[in-house]
């Protein structure tokens, strides 16, 4: 009698403890980290995180850094196999990085599943592969794409009689003139500091005269005739157009520059152009235009691209992909991009909304931004493992022109030999 | 089955954990260094743990070409990392560089607070503020001090480096964009920055230095720089030392400044070791690279550690009475 009523005792607790797991589980809710850069769409997530959620059912935790901490935290977590972070931001120029060193998941598989809900003529075909695509694979979806774009200023073009530049040349030439230094008017500005900001600047002036990193074969061609050119050029643009600080200037210093009324033309990720006309950051609101960065005369017209994908952990339990993959559906479909841009997230890869008369009346550059798209051009900073070091390569190489004077061809042949070391 | 109460009784109760490890028929002496063992053990296991293996895997890594995203081109290359960070020319000149400023700016800062000191050494309520007000630059973080001297120093609308521009006092570039200038430049905010630090130290050294002993020596006609020389710089040898070595130590591992102005230009004119330390490690991910780095900055400060305790060991052997 006392054996069996135990029996039943127990048979009854484990019905239902199996009954209230079941009813759980299939109640629980996915709460996934994102790993994000803290450019705008970083902000602008987080923002629309509540609809994120009511549109995925998925809960968003997103981690805004700096790029370095990003880098850091994001390549940590990889290395670690630690599965910290299920999303990640993906800066274009790491895209070989990431699909050679199996940090995350191919998303090809997915998005080959769900093509039909994806849309994917919508996407411009720069922005898909510059934005996650290398050798076959997508290693992540295209997110926030910026197309780099030429500002300059209409009121000091027109005093001074200049039309827009067409070219390179006409560029140089237009803000020679415009330039005037007892006035503190200087006609055009770029990053000369050392590192980073000096090499990929360089790198699309380079792009836009002819030039190339890589030869046809992907390997380092630094030193190449069409490169010596593009350098003296950039460097006369420094000594004769340029604030005196522009050689130490970063993306901060440059942006502040135009935004100040300092410099009259500037090179710039289109992700910054409605700063501009913001009159508590800038003070050339209504004298400013965006348009079309002038290729060299004789070049065929190719517009940079760069910007952000959106990346899986292939860490992260199967569950928690499927999730973020729901998530990235939601974020780069023309809903989810229109939703960010009107909280001023700032990049774009779709055509219908670059096209959206709502969007177009609240930011009149996107019709510069889809033209760019439409030649685009994502491997103007070769976009391979190696991308890291060639870029400190060139850091050096260029600053030393700027600010050390030494000479374009032997400071591009010093660069040369050191790339070739990384192959 | 019967008990023999009588020799469960005879027997002696069992000794317990206390008497175990500590023996009552042993030296108390002995007793009590095993006490002692016992008591730091577990800071020794923590320091073993979470320090000394780091460290000695971290030296490790010198000696491999290591990259974390890399994995297939890992391989032991022995001695190649050191041979790089000698005959590679921005690592080399990033041991210039580093040479140069602790050299420079630790010099500067000993000179200029050295001075503070003795000017703040009378203790009147003026100095008190005074000395309060100077240990404001020392709770600034060394960033946030870059980018204020950056914002100040930029040629183009700072408010001291257009005046110095237009002036023609620095270059058209300004102090921190011209390769001449920028180091300099760099040790100056240095100096800024840290000087109270060790005007502090110093400070506390005079402090400490009997009245009495400078008072019978003035009686005895002694002048102040007679004073100064044969009392006051014997006796502030040992703190001397110490204020100097812990600025060389924090002055070699300097970073957060050049980070944030120069970024290691112009043309590698700021460019240092941690600099260089940081990119390996934190932007490539070249752990062995970068570990090379940090194994040569070791060894760098162990050397200069050792030397100042010798020179501080030595002088109060020979000094002291």
């Amino acid at each position: 009698m006392t054996l069996l009523r135990f029996s039943s005792r127990r048979t009854i607790a484990a019905v239902a403890a199996f009954a209230f797991s079941a009813g759980g589980a299939a109640a629980a809710d996915i709460t996934l980290n994102v790993a994000s850069m803290n450019d705008p769409f970083g902000p602008a997530m987080a923002k629309i995180a509540g609809d994120i959620e009511a549109k995925t059912g998925v809960a968003l935790k997103v981690d805004i850094m700096g790029y370095g901490e990003l880098m850091t935290k994001t390549s940590a977590d990889f290395a670690g196999d630690t599965g910290g972070y299920d999303i990640v931001t993906m800066d274009n120029v790491l895209t070989g990085q990431y699909a050679t060193s199996d940090q995350v998941i191919d998303l090809k598989p997915l998005i080959d599943r769900d093509a039909a809900e994806l849309a994917l003529d919508d996407i411009y075909p720069a922005v898909m592969n510059s934005l996650g695509g290398y050798e076959g694979k997508q290693v992540a979806f295209p997110f926030e794409g910026y197309a780099n774009v030429l500002v300059y200023r209409t009121d000091l073009f027109a005093a001074a009689g200049l039309e827009p530049p067409a070219t390179m040349q006409a560029l140089q030439a237009a803000a020679i003139k415009v330039t005037d230094r007892d006035k503190g008017q200087y006609g055009w500005v770029a990053n000369g500091q050392k590192g980073p900001a000096v090499a990929q600047d360089w790198m699309q002036y380079n792009a836009q005269l002819g030039g190339s990193i890589l030869d046809a074969e992907g390997k380092p061609a630094i030193n190449s005739e069409a490169n010596v050119k593009s350098l003296a050029v950039y460097k006369e643009f420094f000594d004769k157009a340029a604030p005196p600080g522009a050689v130490d200037y970063d993306w901060g210093g440059r942006e502040e520059s135009f935004r100040q009324g300092v410099a009259a033309t500037m090179q710039t990720w289109s992700v910054g152009a409605a700063a501009y006309g913001n009159p508590e950051q800038s003070k050339v609101v209504g004298k400013f235009a965006v348009m079309l960065a002038p290729p060299g005369e004789g070049v065929p017209p190719k517009y940079g691209v760069g910007g952000w994908g959106l990346s899986i952990n292939k860490d992260i339990a199967p569950e928690r992909q499927e999730a973020a993959w729901k998530v990235i559906k939601y974020l780069t479909s023309a809903e989810g991009q229109k939703a960010l841009a009107e909280v001023g997230a700032g990049g774009f890869t779709r055509k219908s909304v670059l096209a959206d008369p709502d969007l177009v009346a609240k930011f009149p550059f996107l019709p510069v931004i889809a033209a760019s798209f439409e030649k685009g051009d994502g491997d103007y900073r070769p976009r391979i493992p190696e991308y890291p070091e060639i870029q400190d390569i060139l850091g050096t190489a260029v600053n030393a022109v700027l600010a050390g004077n030494a000479d374009p061809k032997a400071a591009l042949d010093d660069a040369q030999a050191r790339a070739l070391e990384l192959f | 089955m019967t008990i023999d109460t009588a020799a469960v009784a005879a027997r002696p109760p069992a000794p317990g954990l206390l008497a175990r490890l500590f023996p009552p028929d042993e030296p108390l002496e002995a007793r009590r260094r095993l006490f002692l063992i016992l008591l730091t053990l577990p800071a020794c296991l923590y320091v073993a743990v979470f320090a000394v293996y780091p460290a000695v895997r971290g030296l490790g890594y010198a000696f491999f070409r290591y990259n974390l995203l890399k994995p297939q081109r890992n391989a032991f290359v022995g001695l190649a990392n050191f041979e790089k960070l000698w005959t590679d020319p921005s690592s080399h000149a990033a041991i210039v560089n580093t040479l140069t400023f602790m050299a420079s700016a630790v010099t500067a800062e000993f000179v200029v607070g050295f001075a503070l000191a003795l000017l703040l050494w009378r203790d009147r309520g003026f100095n008190r503020v005074v000395l309060a007000l100077l240990l404001v630059p020392v709770t600034v973080t060394p960033l946030a001090t870059g980018l204020m001297f950056r914002g100040l120093l930029t040629p183009d609308y700072g408010p001291i480096g257009y005046f110095a521009r237009t002036l023609g006092i620095s270059a058209e570039r300004g102090f921190l964009g011209t390769p001449e200038t920028a180091l300099a430049t760099i040790v100056v905010m240095d100096v800024w920055q840290w000087t109270p630090l060790v005007a502090l130290i110093l400070l506390a050294g005079l402090k400490a230095i009997p009245a009495s002993v400078l008072e019978a020596a003035a009686v005895d006609g002694a002048t102040a720089l007679q004073r100064f020389v044969t009392i006051v710089v014997p006796m502030m040898v040992p703190t001397m030392l110490l204020a100097l070595l812990l600025r060389l130590i924090d002055a070699s591992m300097v970073f957060d400044t050049i980070y944030v102005t120069t970024n290691g230009g112009p043309n590698d004119a700021t460019n240092v070791l941690m600099i260089r330390a940081v990119k390996e490690g934190l932007e490539f991910f070249n752990i062995g690279t970068a570990a090379a780095i940090s194994a040569f900055m070791l060894a760098l400060v162990g050397v200069l550690a050792t030397a100042f305790f010798l020179l501080i060991d030595r002088y109060e052997r020979t000094v002291a009475p």
